[in-house]
């Protein structure tokens, strides 16, 4: 069952029916994915879903109780000196030893993996842009000067995965596009599969491929962002904002097939469910009508809107 | 092997690199100058050599105390100092065994101690030469050198029992109390209890074995022999107990 899977080699992380239970109760149950090379895949759920706990499951702060994870192809598991080579991480925020030097925290990472370089310390010094810093002891860092540390000794070893739990707790928003950035330049540079999780729904929006979202400890869906679904034969919802709604509201009302969801007189803003090629159509009408339009915006459901229905509510677990 | 080497320097870095590092034998060498004062000024009766002033002021009653009770501080951080700044999730997520970083730890945290344990004995010497110049006394560079092996072993013992408190509570105070505290209160309660022979089996009964040259053995019928035994069994149990634990703890 496992050496099908194992044949595959653009599979770096693979999940299979991990599960961690306190005492009887399954704080994640049975998760099960994959994820390929140079993807960038989201882990979403509400507080207390198992995000933290499957993240460290994956990198082995945490025994699993069943199932297994496979890393290019090792166990975590039964093999994991040699899984572990292939994942670098953040686990929440990134802490050093405060009392040596960026250069000195980013030597004693080295010193624990065989064939990393000095000239692979210079390199992600490099990437995240701390050769200025390196000589400064870690405790004068700001939080944003850590966080690149810690990209930078996530990065040392060369890994084929990045396991990011809440990489962008506690920064600002300057900070949080910055490691954005980093993260998005990394994953196209390295070409490394990255996992990330956090609670910032449009901040992972930006940055991922592919959610996965769990709750309970359950796999609930997973979903692509930027759909290459057709959209031709996709049911677009536009708002337009108009010269006056009651009259455009009555224009549109006699074209078949367009759906007009809501009109307001007072903003007059009127939100219609159409076709993609129908567009046109309706505007040169509204045209034609005398009906002067302002502005025609798409209306799309955020991923907070979509996550929202899929868990129901941020309930506290 | 070379991996593991790696493992030991980043330890004693972790160690060295502190501002504290070198307060402990900074403490040594200012213990050391006020008794060689002090013995100066009052020339006590029954010392009149370097190696009488060196085989006293090292043993465990005298300033040789103070070498167990500074590696125990050391010891008991080496675990829960990762803990403390949250390192721990960064050291285990390397290409390396849980038993191997935790292997490295003890044995930076024994040789830490022995390196205690040598300094004290220099310093001593040093400060017995200056106050005697050499001369003859009681003392033979024999007892000078049991007493050194008798504090190396008394504070391996308790740099292991130390660095076990530390894993099983994660608290860098928690450790270094009960360290210091079994210390203390370990020799009194054998004091207490020399009358039942069972006592012979409590580790604190064995931790000195300095007793057997001066044949003052806490319990009748103890000998060296008996107390080493004792020693490694007891050992073994705290590193048993350390490394079942740690390898087995989640890191939450």
């Amino acid at each position: 069952m496992t050496t099908a899977k194992i044949t595959n080699p653009s599979i770096v992380l693979q999940l299979d029916g991990l599960t961690k239970k306190i005492g009887s109760k399954a704080i994640v149950d049975g998760l099960s994915f994959d994820i390929a090379k140079g993807e960038v895949v989201g882990l979403l759920g509400p507080n207390g879903a198992g995000k933290t706990t499957t993240m460290r499951m994956i990198v082995g702060l945490i025994g699993m109780s069943e199932g297994d994870v496979r890393i290019c192809g090792q166990s975590v598991r039964t093999n994991f000196e040699k899984a572990i080579r292939h994942v670098g991480g953040i686990i929440e925020n990134p802490e050093f030893y405060p009392y040596m030097t960026g250069y000195d925290n980013l030597k004693q990472y080295q010193r624990m993996t065989e064939g990393v370089t000095n000239d692979r310390i210079e390199e992600v010094t490099k990437l995240v842009g701390m050769q200025e810093a390196l000589g400064k002891k870690v405790k004068a860092y700001s939080l944003g000067m850590r966080q690149r540390l810690g990209i930078a000794q996530a990065l040392l070893h060369e890994p084929k995965l990045l396991i990011l739990d809440e990489p962008t707790n506690g920064l600002d928003p300057a900070g949080i596009k910055e490691m954005r950035e980093y993260l998005k330049r990394i994953a196209e540079s390295e070409g490394i599969a990255i996992l990330v999780s956090s609670h910032l729904l449009s901040e992972i929006e930006l940055m991922c491929s592919r959610v996965i979202v769990i709750q309970e400890g359950r796999f609930v869906t997973a979903r692509s962002i930027g759909e290459t679904e057709s959209p031709k034969q996709k049911v677009l919802t536009i708002s337009m904002q108009v010269g006056n709604a009651g009259q455009a509201q009555e224009v549109i009302g006699q074209i078949e097939g367009v759906e007009v969801t809501q009109a307001d007189s007072f903003t007059n803003r009127i939100t219609i469910k159409l076709l993609h090629d129908q567009i046109p159509g309706i505007v040169a009408k509204l045209a034609a009508q005398g009906v002067a339009i302002y502005r025609i915006e798409e209306v799309r459901a955020t991923l907070e809107e979509e996550f929202m229905k899929l868990t129901g509510g941020n309930r506290i677990a | 092997m070379r991996n593991f080497s790696g493992l030991l320097i980043n330890e004693w870095l972790k160690l060295s690199k502190k501002k504290s590092f070198f307060v402990a034998y900074a403490i040594l060498a200012v213990v050391f100058a006020i008794l060689a004062f002090a013995f100066y000024k009052l020339s006590p009766d029954g010392l009149n050599s370097t190696v009488d002033f060196a085989t006293g002021t090292i043993m465990l009653q005298a300033a040789g105390q103070l070498v167990p009770v500074l590696a125990v501080l050391a010891a008991a951080g080496s675990v829960t100092q990762e803990y403390r700044y949250g390192t721990i999730k960064f050291l285990l997520i390397r290409a390396q065994s849980r038993h191997k970083i935790l292997a490295s730890k003890y044995i930076v945290s024994v040789l830490y101690a022995l390196t205690l344990v040598v300094t004290a004995a220099v310093f001593a010497v040093v400060a017995g030469y200056i106050v005697y110049g050499g001369g003859a006394g009681e003392s033979t560079w024999t007892d000078f050198l049991s007493n050194i092996a008798s504090l190396a072993v008394y504070s391996i013992v308790f740099v292991t029992l130390t660095f076990m408190i530390g894993i099983l509570t994660k608290s860098n105070g928690a450790a270094i109390g009960i360290g210091i505290f079994s210390m203390m209160v370990g020799s009194l309660l054998v004091m207490l209890l020399s009358r039942y022979s069972i006592t012979k089996y409590l580790l604190f009964a064995n931790t000195d074995l300095s007793v057997y040259r001066s044949d003052a053995v806490p319990v009748e019928g103890m000998t060296l022999a008996f107390s080493i035994v004792i020693l490694l069994v007891y050992m073994a149990l705290f590193l048993s107990v350390s490394f079942a634990v740690f390898k087995k703890r989640d890191i939450a």
